[in-house]
């Protein structure tokens, strides 16, 4: 889909909240599949649910009994278990892809939840992973991964097959410090959180350096340590702020735009859980609910076909979603650009 | 660089810190005895490197000051919750423990833990009650008046007491009574009208009620609260002084009383010093070093009740200098030493709860003191189930001569004696990176013995069977008397 001339944007407001303690337990990251489902990768590790908080199930077994290495590596992970998850996607036939950076792989399960294989081992060399953890796809699906303690992407066929890969420790362009999170626009250029160096990377598809955005710090447009990216249909660029608890929007150019710090409600389960607990329900006659509403340590945002925007609220058992309303606009539908800002609205 | 150098550098950081490597050990001499401590007592001179058992942003405003250190960031990436791979709290501050820059501030987190003992089975709030962990970090090494203040507000602390259930009209003396009894001056130095007024003075103070229970969406740390209306504005008499009292008025009274002085002294003496009987018995069995105690009491009145001061004082006693071995080592101790010896764990790997698992085994378990008395240390440490904890802990952990802390001493008893040891040198090479451990003579002996019956150690043979036989003289060491003393 082209990149539109201009937006309109006349809000992003709040949606509702998915989910409740013991369905969305610590949720990491969001994938959507076919028929509105929404895969959760958290405790369960993987939660099926959808926009209607319904529980259709998990995929996955979460592994504990694991063997360490001599430094407490864990390097016996069962096949089809997952230890330390970090992102879920899903391919075009709806089959999830999962980092583990426990064991330095990615698993894949079936929609169903039968788990087809793994691949990926540790090390330095080209193609190997040292604690691999975000995920996207290109249009060829094609999957990209990062590398994270070897401060590199990587592209591997969904095969596990190694095409390419750019990166190496620093603070320059192209180079990167812990990356995190990456994701892949429309046009096919590649955006990393710098997880380290506070800011993001705009790459080719070849790895050539476009721009970058943002530096360390707590105000508008800066990180601490973003975690999860997305890019949407519109090309705009969502950020997971991890340290800050937030995600932040940018335009395709690297332009703050807004923040969000969360909204939260409680879900129509939620409601339903807490009056079941009569003390429950008294504290919250006496309780500051100032802060229950805002993120708690996201780690990742994902933005579905529909414009949703879907924040897994890492700390607070649920999902925070948004609503997206933009207007594309043609050339001739705004004034021509201008160089500097004014005070004249017309 | 001498061996008696060496040990006493080695005995500074196991009280200090959890002890040091042999590279750190040798590194510290180099720098100075005097000047170690004052860094020690200074910790706000090196980079955080301890942060994130209780983050700043889990609850309240965002971080002003993002961290730059080298590990907080990843330590929260991997050991924040993650349901089971990462770490519980416990598992988190032992990395801590074992890693920070600022090993004392770790430590005296641990002190307080134990002298202001306060359990998460009553509140079943974990967020608050790592709040109050962060704050004996925080405040730690700060005079006595304003530790005391932060732990009146401490939430947890106000409901592991009841404090909230300390109102005007209905007063509840057991924080009021605890507070002079175990956390300042002991029993004996108060009267019940002291213990009355004290309750009085603290009605009002209470906390925020946060917003949710486990379900639907979790616990929120809450803070303190000061109730006006609750509170007794009343006259009241505490230790002589009359007035409307508050909780602040009780603490300004209380740190100037030479029983909180001997009080604190006595505890410091204990937990870094030598070991003392039981806090119940204080009253009636005199402190092991009466003058000891005089100096601490000194230190403290002179500094205005300065908690660093008091350590710097302490650290640079001979009475300090000559209590090497005089403890027995608390669980955690114990297993952050063998931590710090095996030198894994230097980056957040998983697994680290195991360990957490491993002093809670042998009796400590951490965030979990089973009385507000906290724990019995000294002897009280060991019975026939701990020792053997103990023991076979120290033994396994130390049986891989791949960690990097065992292949360093390998290494260095290759270096060290060229291509043969003997048994002498292998036992007494041993001996001294381990600790230095000092063992009697009859225990070198019979380590000796063991070793002689394989012969010398060739260093160009079979590296196999050289790190077999190095390794089982440290299974050996691990498992003696001495080495359950720190």
């Amino acid at each position: 889909m082209p990149q539109p001339y201009a937006l309109l944007r006349a809000g992003f407001p709040y949606l509702k909240t998915v989910g409740v303690k013991n369905v969305i337990d610590d949720p990491l990251d969001v994938a959507f599949g076919g028929d509105g489902r929404v895969y959760v990768l958290g405790s369960a590790p993987i939660r099926i649910t959808n926009i209607d908080h319904e529980d259709l199930g998990t995929i996955g077994d979460r592994s504990f009994g694991v063997d360490y290495g001599s430094n407490g590596e864990a390097i016996s992970v069962p096949e089809g278990e997952l230890f330390m998850p970090v992102q879920v996607i899903l391919d075009r036939e709806d089959n999830l892809y999962v980092t583990d950076e426990a064991c330095h792989t990615v698993s894949i399960f079936s929609k169903d939840g039968d788990f087809l294989g793994r691949w990926g081992e540790y090390g330095t060399e080209e193609g190997q992973l040292n604690r691999p953890s975000g995920l996207a796809f290109d249009a060829d699906e094609n999957l990209y991964v990062v590398d994270t303690m070897n401060h590199r992407v990587q592209q591997f066929t969904k095969g596990g097959h190694f095409l390419k890969g750019w990166g190496s420790f620093g603070n320059g362009e192209g180079e990167f410090n812990m990356p995190w999170g990456v994701a892949v626009d429309d046009d096919g250029d590649v955006y990393i959180s710098d997880w380290r160096n506070d800011r993001v990377q705009k790459f080719t598809p070849d790895g050539d350096f476009i721009f970058e955005f943002g530096r360390t710090g707590t105000g508008r447009g800066e990180f601490v340590r973003p975690a999860g990216i997305a890019v949407d249909h519109d090309f705009d660029i969502y950020v997971c702020d991890w340290g800050n608890n937030r995600i932040q929007l940018f335009t395709p150019e690297g332009r703050y735009v807004q923040q969000f710090t969360g909204d939260a409600t409680l879900s129509e389960p939620a409601i339903a859980a807490t009056r079941t607990r009569l003390r429950t329900v008294r504290l919250r006659t006496m309780a500051d609910l100032e802060t229950e509403k805002m993120f708690r340590g996201p780690r990742s945002v994902r933005v579905d076909e529909n414009g949703l925007m879907w924040v897994p609220d890492f700390e607070s058992y649920r999902l925070q979603v948004y609503r997206k309303e933009p207007f594309h606009l043609e050339p001739h539908q705004l004034a021509p650009p201008l160089k500097a800002p004014s005070l004249q609205p017309n | 660089m001498t061996t008696t150098e060496i040990s006493l550098m080695a005995h500074l950081m196991r009280r200090a810190g959890m002890g040091a490597t042999r590279d750190e050990l040798e590194a510290l001499v180099t720098q100075g005895y005097e000047s170690v401590v004052d860094d020690l007592v200074h910790p706000e001179r090196f980079s955080r490197g301890d942060p994130d058992i209780i983050h700043p942003y889990l609850h309240g405003p965002l971080p002003q000051e993002p961290s730059t250190d080298d590990n907080e960031d990843i330590l929260l990436r991997y050991y924040r919750g993650i349901g089971a791979p990462g770490a519980s709290s416990p598992g988190k501050w032992i990395f801590h423990m074992v890693n920070s820059k600022r090993p004392l501030k770790e430590k005296m987190g641990l002190f307080w833990h134990q002298v202001f003992a306060c359990a998460p089975s009553k509140s079943a709030h974990p967020r608050t009650n790592r709040r109050q962990l962060e704050m004996f970090r925080r405040v730690g090494m700060a005079d006595f008046r304003t530790i005391l203040l932060e732990l009146s507000r401490d939430p947890s602390m106000l409901f592991w007491l009841d404090n909230n259930e300390n109102h005007k009209d209905e007063p509840n003396e057991n924080y009021g009574r605890e507070l002079l009894e175990l956390f300042s001056m002991g029993v004996g130095n108060y009267t019940e009208e002291d213990v009355k007024s004290s309750a009085y003075a603290f009605t009002g103070w209470s906390f925020v009620q946060p917003a949710h229970g486990a379900v639907p969406y979790g616990k929120w740390a809450t803070r303190f609260d000061f109730r006006e209306a609750d509170h007794d504005y009343g006259e009241k008499t505490f230790l002589g002084v009359t007035g409307p009292l508050d909780g602040t008025d009780v603490i300004d009274t209380v740190v100037d009383q030479p029983a909180t002085a001997r009080f604190i002294a006595r505890h410091l003496y204990n937990f870094f010093v030598a070991d003392e009987p039981p806090v119940a018995a204080w009253n009636e069995i005199p402190p092991l070093d009466p003058e000891a105690i005089d100096t601490l009491m000194a230190a403290y009145f002179e500094s205005g009740g300065s908690i660093a001061h008091m350590l710097q004082v302490l650290f640079n006693s001979e009475f300090f200098k000559n209590a090497r071995f005089a403890k027995v080592k608390s669980p955690t101790e114990l297993v952050g030493g063998v931590l710090k010896l095996i030198g894994t764990y230097r980056q957040a790997n998983p697994g680290i709860d195991h360990y957490a698992g491993a002093t809670a085994l042998m009796g400590q378990q951490l965030m979990a003191p089973l009385t507000v008395e906290g724990w019995q240390t000294g002897s009280g440490w060991i019975n026939g189930g701990t020792l053997n904890e103990r023991v076979n802990f120290a033994v396994e952990e130390v049986s891989d001569p791949d960690k990097p802390g065992i292949r360093a001493i390998i290494d260095r008893l290759g270096r060290r004696n060229g291509s043969t040891l003997t048994p002498e040198e292998l036992v007494d090479g041993c001996l001294e990176l381990v600790g230095p451990v000092e063992v009697e003579e009859d225990t070198r002996q019979e380590l000796i013995a063991e070793a002689v019956a394989d012969g010398n150690i060739i260093f160009n043979g079979n590296r196999a069977v050289t790190d077999e036989r190095i390794v089982n003289m440290l299974q050996l060491i691990v498992s003696t008397r001495e080495f359950q003393f720190g």
